[in-house]
């Protein structure tokens, strides 16, 4: 019924373990925005336009790189939700009423918006700290379709782009990071107000006191211009590592401090993950959470950071859908959710 | 909307967590909510300071129009986006202290775009009068729009 599923095994394998530090650090991620000279930009683009630089695009991509190119209005509701949840596409994508494409590279680890807010967004994807070699793989397509195109450009002003807040270099880059040994001991706020002090924005929600669900952050460069782009990678990196440390020394404290309430919690999420016979995706995340502590401490050793990565992406909502290719009832979901992770688990 | 916990102030940010059993919402005033330990990024953020910035209007603004996409000033101030590559510079003078306040600096001192060869774009534009001169069964344009096509080094025609 789907055949669309293609992108979603890529993207599942590459979440294995390929950066540093990734039973911390969930995923790295790196967005470049570009414009072209010679079209207007998205608020007075016409459909015309648009279609002009899909065609453009397309064509110098297809005869350079492998992997695939999809125009929105050919894909089916479900098939976006799951390009969103597997972080190809942004939530303005899906939603854009003019035409516009996203190419994906065949190891699913870099793609390109075509008219999402500028006429070009790069994005890759990798698990754990690994933004210089993830930049190495997104400047390469920019740069291969930059030698056939006139990217707007201005000596002051760098790369110009629709908005004012990624002018410049027009690249973020973001770390999710995993953080309950923070959470627990308190340190979040601390740890993250000095964050914003050099200039990196952090989004995050958690849980209070010892709670280990969710605890998941995300830093990333809040200016784009002034800076070369190693210089923004290498900032956002070392504050990565910075948070890093102080979560192993946390993750510590919490091991003398309590253990067994922390390995109680542990695996009591392992067991009903391969128990359930229906769960929810939002439960899975946080149970994943508890296993994922477990095996950074190495409390949980039969489970590999790979399998709960691949059970991360494939979970979510319209992706388990796409996994069993079928439509399927919230309740129906929840129920071949759960067959799913057991499987996984090696349980039935 | 009044935050949850306080009942008094005006909630500013909402919160909410999937719990095994449960689903909390909950919407909280900065104070409450730093009280609870939930993380308040009360920093303005880039796209906060824009829109701040962006609030300082003037007469002036509905005069000062891009002669190339003929966005003003005033609808860029309402809409915070530019219209072509050319607005930067025709709002140069407008916008530069813009930059300068969100991102603390309005100097690129990153990568420089090199001049792009522009054979994507001809060969694009090749492509596509191919097409039409097939359609239009004009074989012998074809068979020279082909051979430049090959001079590019495109062999798939």
């Amino acid at each position: 019924m789907f055949d669309n599923i293609r992108w979603l095994i890529p993207t599942s394998k590459k979440t294995l373990p390929c950066g540093e530090e990734s039973e911390i650090v969930v995923s790295s991620r790196i967005r470049v925005a570009r414009n072209l000279n010679s079209i207007p930009f998205e608020v007075k683009m016409k459909a015309s336009d648009a279609e002009y630089l899909i065609g453009l695009v397309k064509s110098i991509i297809n005869e350079r790189l492998a992997g695939e190119f999809l125009s929105l209005k050919d894909l089916k509701p479900l098939e976006k939700e799951s390009l969103l949840e597997c972080h190809l596409v942004s939530p303005g994508f899906i939603r854009k009423d003019k035409p516009a494409s996203v190419f994906i590279n065949e190891g699913g680890n870099v793609s390109v918006m075509v008219n999402e807010e500028d006429h070009l967004r790069y994005q890759g994807i990798s698990c754990g700290l690994n933004l210089v070699n993830l930049s190495g793989a997104v400047f390469e397509v920019e740069e291969m379709i930059g030698d056939n195109v006139d990217y707007a450009f201005n000596d002051a002003y760098g790369y110009l782009t629709s908005c004012p807040t990624n002018i410049g270099t027009g690249m973020r880059a973001s770390v999710f990071m995993h953080l309950p040994g923070l959470v627990f001991t308190n340190e979040v706020e601390k740890v993250l107000k000095g964050a914003l002090q050099i200039g990196m924005a952090v989004r995050g929600i958690y849980g209070e006191g010892s709670e280990i669900r969710g605890s998941l952050f995300q830093i990333s460069n809040q200016h784009t211009i002034g800076f070369r782009e190693e210089d923004l990678l290498e900032r956002t990196t070392k504050l990565a590592k910075m948070i890093i440390d102080i979560e192993k020394k946390a993750r510590d404290v919490i091991l003398t401090k309590a253990r067994n309430e922390f390995e109680d919690k542990i695996f009591r999420s392992l067991a009903i993950l391969r128990s359930a016979r229906t769960i929810s995706s939002g439960e899975v995340l946080n149970l994943l959470s508890a296993v994922r502590f477990g095996i950074g401490v190495g409390i949980v050793k039969e489970i590999t950071l790979a399998t709960l990565n691949e059970i991360l992406v494939v979970s979510r909502p319209a992706n388990i859908q796409l996994f069993f290719g079928e439509l399927l009832e919230e309740q129906e979901r929840d129920i071949k959710r759960a067959e799913y992770i057991r499987q996984k688990l090696g349980v039935n | 909307m009044l935050c949850d916990d306080c009942k008094k102030k005006p909630a500013s940010i909402s919160f909410k967590e999937v719990l095994p059993d449960k689903t909390i919402e909950l919407n909280l005033c900065d104070e409450c909510a730093s009280k609870r330990g939930l993380l308040v990024n009360r920093k303005l953020s880039p796209v906060e300071i824009l829109q701040k910035l962006l609030r300082q209007r003037s007469e002036q603004d509905e005069k000062v129009i891009c002669p190339r996409c003929y966005l003003s000033l005033a609808e860029f101030k309402r809409i915070g986006r530019f219209g072509c590559s050319d607005c930067v510079m025709t709002f140069a003078t407008h916008i530069q202290h813009l930059i300068k306040q969100i991102h603390q600096s309005d100097r690129h001192i990153g990568r420089k775009a090199a001049p792009g060869t522009k054979k994507g774009l001809e060969v694009y534009r090749l492509r596509e009068e191919l097409k039409k001169a097939l359609e239009s069964e004009l074989y012998e344009d074809a068979a020279k729009i082909r051979d430049k096509l090959r001079e590019y080094g495109i062999k798939d025609v």
